[in-house]
């Protein structure tokens, strides 16, 4: 049954695109607000807000108790739950459908397996999927060191159930490992509660390419192109694009087959992005991990597919089937994302939240900024500092790198520091322009370049 | 009493939520800001909760003390709530919230009487929604 009242669980920028996305549809909108958001620009636009907390995100957007009682209780037959949050624990749907409300997103026992990374790289390897030689469970520093010694070094320790680079280790020989097992353990219990530790081989150099894609539930599954999002600091994306200009045409073929065939071999629901490691000087991809949700850097496929992501997600959750075939599916030009945080990169990319006091963002053809900011919005202190993304979309990536490199010119933001200065060295740096980068270019080439050129 | 710019905003906002009522599909809305408050209904909407403070607050409050609100911690529905003019001591319940099956007891801190419960049971209340005042004994 389709949707008539959407619940939207997040905040932020996405909260704003969700309630477009749903007005697109005509569906009713209500959405989730922590105290210091209830004057938020979502807030606004919807058809109610409902004030569900405090500003502790634990005691608001992390409850799930009271987003689905405060859906419920609103008369929403769905709920989207947008990125981060609660968008991939599966007490979420699990609750949803307790109450008769249809969870925007994958079956909650699908969510829990592909979580675990162990699990989802058994499932990966069972649909054929190529994985990055590595281990199972590591349960103790000599397993660490027997391994690494096998996968061959450098090798990376990692978190079973973690993400966002909490307890990732490189290790370049047996004691490091033996060291890294350690450290990483740690991490992992203090950031999951969760010590599970698993290794792998580390690639220097590595490009970080996803596949975007979406699935009916009963086995269907479309992709829509993949991103390259190797521009990262500590495992955080800063920039991404579509397509993956370093990949040469068969091999993509193989990449999203790949990631359509571990989809379909669960019956994935709604949107999600399986993530690979391509290694280019082997010319091989292998499997990370499967996020199982809409994610930040979305809108570069909707970009080069000129399909509307987040309103399928909708129809979908509300029971039709995918609006359009593969080969419908028709993936033009190139799209950027540059992610503008209120960050203050000469101190070491800290959080600025306050007042924005002078908004004035670029406008033009293949011009695109999801935000929620505007001349006198606040950034609150509590959570995640992006002020929005700004997307250009070019007939091929030196169009669209001239179009990016104009529209952060003329983006202006007063009141707080912003990365739009650091997004314009990256657009202008000649490894960028000449597509040499990795996810590790921007902390070893363009970051140190800088602090050089200060001191 | 209310003085001119205190009547213009509560008549600026009477229209603002007319205007808002008007435009969406709801039945009824109930708004509270400041000292104001406003309950505006289409045929058919709910009773008017005001109608029933007006009546019950003619029950004279014997306490002279300061007024402590209790409101809540998250977002809840209201299952039960003390009528005003009733006694209560520090620690006794004075209202009951409901997150999904499982409901919340809200305890007076002070020994007093129910001054206002401008919240009709079934309601669902929003984060700091005040669900009652007590007149503090003096």
């Amino acid at each position: 049954m389709a949707i008539k009242r959407l619940f939207i669980a997040n905040r932020g920028e996405i909260a704003l695109r969700i309630v477009r996305a749903a007005q697109a549809l005509n569906i009713e909108t209500v959405v989730a607000v922590s105290d210091p958001d209830r004057d938020g620009a979502a807030a606004r636009l919807a058809d109610r807000a409902i004030v569900i907390g405090p500003a502790s995100a634990a005691k608001s957007y992390l409850d799930p108790r009271l987003i689905v009682h405060a859906a419920k209780e609103s008369g929403c037959d769905g709920l989207h739950p947008g990125y981060g949050f609660l968008s991939e624990r599966a007490i979420l749907p699990r609750l949803c459908a307790d109450h008769g409300i249809a969870f925007v997103g994958p079956e909650p026992d699908v969510i829990d397996a592909l979580g675990d990374k162990l699990r989802a790289r058994a499932m990966a390897s069972a649909a054929g999927v190529p994985l990055v030689p590595g281990s199972d469970c590591v349960a103790t520093a000599a397993d660490a060191r027997r391994e690494g010694d096998r996968i061959g070094y450098p090798v990376l320790l990692k978190a079973s159930a973690g993400g966002g680079g909490r307890g990732m280790v490189i290790a370049n020989n047996a004691d490091e490992a033996e060291a890294g097992f350690h450290r990483a353990s740690a991490e992992a219990i203090a950031a999951f509660g969760d010590g599970t530790l698993f290794m792998e081989r580390f690639v220097p150099e590595a490009r970080h390419v996803e596949v975007q894609l979406m699935g009916d539930g009963k086995g269907k599954v479309l992709h829509f192109g993949e991103r390259d999002c190797s521009v990262q600091r500590r495992y955080q994306k800063l920039v991404e694009e579509a397509p993956c200009a370093a990949m040469p045409d068969p091999l993509r073929e193989q990449l999203h087959a790949s990631a359509v065939a571990l989809a379909a071999s669960v019956h994935y629901r709604n949107a999600g992005t399986c993530e690979f490691l391509f290694d280019v000087k082997r010319q091989e991809f292998y499997f990370i991990e499967v996020n199982a949700r809409i994610q930040v850097e979305h809108p570069v496929s909707e970009m080069i597919a000129g399909f509307d992501l987040v309103q399928e997600q909708i129809r979908i959750a509300g029971g039709a089937p995918l609006s359009v075939a593969q080969d419908e599916v028709k993936l033009s030009g190139h799209a950027i994302e540059c992610r503008i945080n209120a960050e203050d990169v000469g101190r070491d990319f800290l959080p600025s939240p306050g007042r924005i006091t002078r908004w004035q963002p670029p406008e033009g053809e293949g011009i695109r900024l999801d935000s929620h900011m505007a001349e006198g919005a606040m950034i609150p202190p509590f959570y995640d500092s992006m002020v929005g993304k700004l997307i250009v979309h070019g007939k091929d990536r030196a169009d669209a790198i001239a179009k990016l490199s104009a529209a952060l010119d003329g983006f202006v933001v007063e009141g707080v520091p912003t990365t739009i200065e650091l997004h314009r060295a990256i657009v202008a740096h000649p490894d960028f322009v000449e597509n040499r980068i990795h996810t590790r270019w921007l902390e070893q080439v363009l970051l140190p370049e800088r602090a050089k050129r200060v001191a | 009493m209310m003085d001119d710019d205190a009547v213009t905003r509560a008549l600026n906002d009477a229209r603002a939520l007319l205007d808002t009522l008007l435009a969406s599909g709801w039945q009824d809305m109930h708004a509270v800001s400041g000292r104001t408050e406003i309950f505006i209904a289409r045929t058919g909407g709910r009773a008017n909760p005001l109608r029933r403070q007006a009546v019950v607050a003619e029950v004279p409050v014997t306490v002279d003390g300061p007024q402590t609100a209790i409101a809540t911690e998250h977002v809840s529905t209201l299952v039960d709530v003390l009528s005003v003019g009733t006694p209560v001591v520090a620690g006794q319940k004075v209202a009951t919230v409901r997150v999904l099956e499982e409901e919340m007891a809200l305890l007076s801190p002070v020994v007093g009487r129910v001054a206002a419960s401008p919240v009709q049971p079934g309601t669902l209340v929003e984060f700091g929604t005040t669900i009652l005042s007590i007149a503090e004994a003096a």
